[in-house]
């Protein structure tokens, strides 16, 4: 019986395909933007977590940051100023080499290398690029998951005889040597020459987290021959139990402390995160942006309600006429109460669907565009996405639909008649 | 007795002003009866109807219907009675527009539990000889098409009463003929039907005569010169 009365809706609906398109359009917009945030947030996601993981997993950072002054504590002003980017005006030279030997040694860290960071002109030939260096020890090489498309990397030897080789990232090689190998050619860094001892296969990444455009030094080399200091940017260690990565972040925070004479926790010169708890904090933004694109779909959705609910009152009006015929040859309140309803809801679930799919195609095209910027980027639409949609849907239809599928229930037969 | 009214009073109220349309009505009506109701407008003929067939109810009076009292009857037990008892016609045909003929006659088969709808509308439909119109859209039909075809939706749950009111209010004399031959064609099968009308032509189709004025019966008698319509719709007397 139902099933017949489905029948009515659909034919309803399918004397109307014009309307019913502009009618759901609400509704395929807010669906597509729900299934667009799922799916982007999934990608994005599995973007920074193949980001993270390429540094090691059970990576931890160590990185300078400015100590909060007295005057902001007061204000209570925890803010930090990363100075890894080198942008502030201060700089922190306390992270030295020999805070990465102290960690090094410690029990449940496996390795650990320090990086500094620059900027300089990189030239080939009379092709010139400027690129950014890392200077930094060969114990990088046993956590870094980057391989080398050719030749090799540089040694403890080169690296404590401030040798002056290199190691280019995939785009920066392709740029300066095109097709040339580039293994054993000298390229010219700032005012030095560097030989190339390796090229890194193409990694991937997005502005300043992409290595593609990276000339790797050894550590001593780019401290002494090119900037002149004896401190370091950044740490990175690798531990062992990640189980007590915690604790040990913890132990890491005390090596720190005492070597830089700090007995305030308060006025660390630096910041320790595990690749875990960066995930998090990457993860709260990302939550943030999901949070706003998700209200973005949910006022795209109410608005698309509204609309539905616009039209089914149009729809009970410009029927008046049938309603009266259906009832009078003896449909129940309840039967055109249900026709009225199915109607909303399956108008509503037509563009819930639409939504999805065209929501997954734009997911497409966004997985596409990443790849191309070469992005790790997974292409993921989640079953819960899909799930949070059709039934937000089918519940906006139920909503909306209600009051004038009840204005349809109520007509009186023949006043309804009456009005053909 | 198939229908049987009893002091049946119908009244409207605009601004607390009683409009009096119905005074005290009795009337009986028996199974296989081809009654016409006949009166100008506003005589509270089409009110009457309305109350026999249920679309409506009375202020007061009793309405026994095939022996049972339906004054106290609800929505839905009335709903339930105008789906498998009662059949209309009306003048404006009210086919579903953008609908073919066959899904217009099982309309009415929607709201019931039968089975075998489509047997059901295509036996209904070949009643009024229109079997060669079944997949047609009802704006592709001529008028005197589209009232065979509401004839057919108020046969096809076997009815024990069939409606009609003025029908063939819109129809030009030929089609009315057709119509009304189809009419009393199905009253010669046995089917009870009760005419509305407002013009003596159409009403001497019928075999009783019902002549209503200002809200009460003023006369009520056998039609002794009866107009037997022939199919292709001439009139013959």
């Amino acid at each position: 019986m139902k099933l017949k009365i489905l029948q009515q809706v659909f034919q309803g609906l399918g004397n109307n395909k014009v309307r019913t398109l502009l009618t759901t359009l609400g509704i395929i917009i807010g669906s597509a933007m729900v299934i667009l945030v799922f799916s982007a947030g999934a990608g994005f996601k599995s973007y920074i977590e193949a980001e993270i993981d390429s540094y090691g997993s059970n990576a931890v950072f160590i990185e300078t940051r400015v100590p909060p002054t007295t005057q902001a504590l007061a204000n209570g002003v925890s803010e930090s100023i990363n100075t890894s980017t080198g942008t502030t005006a201060v700089a922190i030279t306390s992270l030295k080499t020999r805070d990465v030997a102290d960690i090094k040694r410690w029990p449940n860290v496996a390795d650990a290398y320090g990086i500094v960071i620059g900027q300089k002109a990189a030239a080939y030939k009379g092709v010139k690029k400027n690129i950014m260096f890392w200077g930094s020890d060969p114990g990088r090489f046993q956590i870094d998951k980057g391989e080398l498309a050719s030749g090799r990397f540089y040694t403890e030897r080169e690296e404590l005889g401030l040798s002056q080789v290199a190691i280019l990232g995939y785009e920066l090689a392709r740029d300066l040597f095109g097709e040339e190998d580039p293994i054993n050619k000298i390229i010219r860094v700032g005012d030095l020459n560097f030989t190339v001892v390796g090229v890194y296969e193409e990694r991937g990444g997005f502005g300043p987290h992409s290595t593609d455009n990276v000339v790797f030094i050894p550590l001593r080399t780019a401290q002494k021959k090119i900037l002149g200091i004896d401190h370091l940017v950044t740490v990175i260690a690798q531990i062992e139990e990640s189980d007590a990565a915690e604790a040990t972040v913890e132990d890491i925070r005390a090596i720190l402390r005492r070597n830089h004479n700090i007995d305030d926790p308060k006025k660390d010169d630096f910041l320790v995160q595990t690749s875990a708890q960066a995930l998090n904090t990457l993860g709260a933004v990302l939550a943030g942006i999901n949070f706003l694109l998700i209200a973005v779909a949910a006022i795209s959705l109410l608005v698309g309600g509204v609309g539905i609910m616009n039209i089914m009152y149009v729809a009970v009006t410009e029927r008046i006429g049938e309603i009266g015929l259906k009832k009078a040859l003896g449909a129940k309140r309840s039967d055109i109460l249900s026709e009225f309803l199915l109607e909303a809801v399956l108008l509503t679930l037509l563009g819930g669907v639409a939504g999805i799919l065209s929501g997954a195609a734009m997911a497409f095209l966004v997985s596409k565009i990443a790849a191309s910027y070469g992005l790790a980027w997974d292409y993921i639409v989640p079953l819960y996405g899909i799930i949070i949609s059709v039934s937000i849907s089918a519940l906006i239809g139920i909503v909306f639909g209600v009051f004038p599928a009840r204005n349809a229930a109520k007509l009186d037969p023949i006043q309804a008649l009456n009005k053909e | 007795m198939l229908i049987k009214l009893e002091n049946i009073t119908k009244e409207y109220h605009n601004d607390d002003i009683a409009t009096p349309v119905l005074k005290n009505i009795n009337l009986s009506v028996r199974e296989g009866e081809f009654l016409a109701i006949m009166g100008p407008s506003g005589s509270g003929k089409s009110t009457l109807m309305h109350i026999m067939g249920f679309l409506d109810r009375p202020t007061a009076g009793e309405y026994f219907f095939e022996g049972e009292n339906t004054t106290n009857f609800t929505d839905d037990e009335l709903a339930r009675i105008r789906n498998e008892r009662v059949g209309f016609v009306f003048q404006s045909f009210n086919l579903l527009p953008r609908t073919t003929v066959l899904n217009n006659v099982k309309l009415p088969l929607v709201y019931t539990h039968g089975k075998n709808i489509h047997g059901l509308a295509e036996k209904a439909i070949a009643a009024v000889g229109l079997g060669h119109r079944a997949d047609y859209f009802t704006n592709q039909i001529s008028g005197g098409e589209k009232q065979r075809v509401a004839i057919a939706r108020a046969l096809v749950n076997t009815p024990s009463v069939i409606f009609a009111d003025e029908p063939t209010g819109n129809l030009d004399s030929k089609s009315g003929g057709a119509v009304m031959h189809i009419l009393q064609e199905l009253h010669r099968q046995g089917h009870t039907i009760i005419l509305v009308t407002h013009e003596m032509d159409t009403a001497e189709h019928a075999e009783r005569l019902i002549k209503i004025k200002d809200g009460m019966i003023m006369d009520d008698q056998p039609i002794t010169a009866r107009r037997i319509a022939e199919p292709d719709g001439a009139i013959n007397k």
